[in-house]
């Protein structure tokens, strides 16, 4: 190394690229390699196999039935954090105390564990004993069963996701939002624009930056759910990382279970840039 | 430059991560004293404190053997999937505690027990995988219908002799404002149980080689007798037991069951320690589910115990240990107190025992015993991941889904195991 510069460049990236390297690429990497054997877990022997993992997965219905699961709950999780996170954006970024504890509120769920919101909701959501039936039971309505069918639940845990997660899109929707300039509302405003019209016209087009990240991140944490469909309806329904685990660990089929998971982030990453590509069409509107 | 620093962090990559692959694997160890590896169940009711007794009294018996615990990190991590975890990364533990061993053994990892050495068990040959014993039993448990004598007797009802008998006390139940059954679905597995009880009642009964047909593709899961067992499961949780089930946690389950609120709690003989902890005010008493027309069997687990490392540099100790382990009168007795167990020794153990525990005592010696089906042992047990497929079908066989159906997909979920074997 020549340059002192390089060196030192390289020095300060080692570190973080050893990590790197070995917690995710090597893994990865390996995960590649055994989606294509028939490796059980245990046994050291492992054949190779082809695609056949693949073909199989394809025509299997409980991988299937994972992967509806999983891409619905993708789908009410980031519909709901970008919905809801733009609206209570819009409204708690103004300034004053009861604005500021509003903020507060809203982002202490994103610090809690999804374990713990997992189990304050199961409990909160009881038939019988639960808060929530306990308050309708108190205003004269009668109880409601949450967990009565597998579209329920399924609701039911993409809210109490999206309830987790909507601290952090609001933090994100309102560093945005003080970044839009006061002059285009002033324009609005003198072109007759009422509020709601000044929310559309103005404020959602400059949101897009946020809108774009927001709208990728949800999808992958969507498509990723595990601990809170785990805690909060276990066995009921699963998502496609659940399968993956339990075909690992409970049927033994490691190969099988690698092949499900490069499945989901070929998955993953195909949404990610058809998601960008359409957001990136029609900025130059703005 | 750019090779040479990605080639760099390539080779301490490799480097790192041989080097946690290995961790543990050179443990010190003296030519004095002999370790080795214990992995114990962690439940609430077995802390790490309870089984470190065992090891202690075998150390101070063996002043030359040192025995280290390990049990898995977190309550939501399985014994079952800690100990694969170990083997996978060659940490497989010199003695552990075992339950449907299949998978290891086609691993390599478990090594055959010279039975003619372990006359302390009653059935040392029990379970056996083509033609070897891989774990020696330490403990026996029943399952069955658990009920609230009080109400029984205040209501004039009897233990059932039929299932049609025991549809009638759940009509007798509902009709004088009782829920007959306490059922939860929210943890994921007490369902499991009353279904594979109607299973044994009806298919092992009848059957004892079922699950050896089963694994030999002679019979399936949709077959009209699995079909109609399920559909009596079915029955009982959608007609009999509370509607909110789906919601309710086994502590829960049992809470409606001890306070009185249901009437019957179908469960493993393991409740005994929690209505000694929860002391109801009402008199249990407990019967074995019965078949179409006869209550002469009751279902038993008996799929639990010890297995030694096939790659353990102590054979000798690890079998020492074991026979140890049910041999100490002081530990084993204890042991079996904790759950109300069954042991499995030649000789009797003394512990004391509730009236409770002398009268389910008393149906288990006097009727027959079949394996629960959810856990048959040995060449019949069911392949590996179908026990986590049978969880989830009978939470949603509980909430109305076809029986017909879900026992096709069962069928269909047999063929993929299989065909990865």
């Amino acid at each position: 190394m020549k340059n002192p510069e390089n060196r030192s460049n390289a020095l300060f990236l080692a570190p973080g690229l050893l990590i790197y390297t070995v917690f995710l690429i090597i893994p990865l990497g390996l995960s590649l390699i055994y989606s294509f054997t028939n490796w059980n877990g245990l046994n050291p022997n492992m054949k190779f196999i082809g695609i056949r993992n693949f073909l199989l997965l394809a025509r299997e219905p409980m991988f299937l039935e994972s992967m509806k699961v999983t891409l619905l709950i993708a789908v009410l999780t980031t519909l709901g954090v970008n919905i809801f996170g733009i609206i209570v954006a819009a409204v708690l970024e103004r300034k004053g105390r009861l604005f500021q504890l509003g903020r507060t509120l809203v982002f202490i769920p994103a610090i809690l564990s999804p374990v713990v919101v997992s189990f304050i909701w199961s409990y909160m959501t009881q038939t019988n004993g639960g808060i929530i039936n306990r308050i309708l039971n108190g205003v004269g309505l009668s109880s409601i069963d949450l967990y009565s069918s597998s579209l329920s639940m399924v609701l039911l845990v993409s809210f109490v996701i999206a309830w987790a997660a909507l601290g952090f899109y609001v933090t994100i929707y309102i560093a945005n939002l003080n970044s839009v300039p006061e002059e285009l509302y002033e324009a609005a405003e003198i072109d007759g624009a009422g509020a709601f019209r000044k929310f559309l016209n103005v404020t959602i087009p400059m949101l897009r930056p946020a809108i774009v990240i927001n709208t990728i991140t949800a999808t992958i944490w969507g498509l990723k759910q595990y601990d809170f469909v785990k805690v909060m309806i276990p066995g009921h329904i699963q998502t496609v990382t659940i399968y993956a685990i339990e075909r690992a660990f409970e049927y033994n089929m490691f190969g099988y279970s690698s092949a499900v998971i490069m499945v989901l982030l070929v998955m993953t990453l195909i949404i990610s840039v058809v998601q960008m590509k359409i957001t990136e069409k029609g900025s130059d509107i703005y | 430059m750019f090779k040479k620093t990605a080639l760099l962090i390539l080779l301490a990559a490799f480097a790192v991560t041989g080097a946690f692959a290995n961790g543990g694997a050179d443990s010190a160890e003296t030519d004095e004293i002999k370790e080795i590896t214990f992995s114990v169940n962690l439940t609430p009711l077995l802390p790490t404190e309870f089984w470190q007794v065992v090891a202690d009294r075998y150390m101070e018996a063996n002043p030359d053997v040192k025995v280290n615990l390990l049990g898995q990190p977190s309550s939501n991590v399985m014994h079952r999937d800690f100990v694969k975890t170990l083997l996978s990364t060659g940490q497989f533990p010199d003695v552990t505690v075992m339950a449907s061993p299949g998978d290891f053994v086609s691993a390599g990892a478990l090594m055959p027990l010279p039975t003619d050495e372990m006359g302390y068990l009653a059935n040392p040959e029990s379970g056996t995988i083509n033609g070897d014993t891989y774990v020696a039993l330490y403990k026996i448990q029943v399952g069955g219908m658990w009920y609230n004598r009080t109400v029984f007797n205040e209501l004039g009802l009897d233990e059932p002799r039929s299932f049609d008998e025991l549809i009638a006390i759940c009509e007798a139940a509902q009709g004088a404002g009782y829920t007959p059954i306490t059922m939860g679905l929210k943890d994921g597995w007490p369902q499991l149980v009353l279904a594979s009880l109607i299973l044994s009642a009806d298919l092992l009964t009848e059957n004892p080689d079922w699950g050896l047909q089963r694994n030999a593709g002679e019979v399936s899961f949709s077959d009209a007798n699995v079909v109609k067992a399920l559909e009596k499961y079915k029955l009982l949780t959608t007609e009999y037991a509370n509607d909110d089930m789906s919601s309710v946690s086994y502590s829960q389950m049992l809470e409606y069951f001890f306070t009185g609120k249901a009437l019957m709690l179908p469960m493993g003989s393991w409740v005994q320690g929690e209505e000694a902890k929860l002391n109801p005010d009402f008199e249990v008493g407990f019967f074995p589910i019965p078949s179409d027309n006869a209550a002469d069997s009751i279902s038993i687990w008996a799929n639990e115990g010890l297995a030694i490392s096939a790659n353990t540099e102590h054979p000798e100790v690890c079998l020492d240990f074991v026979e140890f382990f049910m041999t100490d009168q002081m530990w084993y007795s204890q042991f079996l107190e904790t759950e109300m167990l069954f042991p499995t020794t030649k000789d009797a153990v003394e512990f004391p025992m509730s009236d409770l525990r002398l009268e389910v005592g008393d149906k288990f010696s006097s009727l027959n015993q079949v394996e629960h089906w959810y856990d048959m042992t040995g060449d019949a047990a069911l392949l590996p991941g179908l026990q986590a497929f049978f969880n989830k079908m009978t939470s949603r066989i509980a909430t109305g889904s076809d029986v017909e159906e879900e026992l096709a997909l069962f069928d269909n979920e047999w063929k993929l195991v299989k065909s990865q074997m």
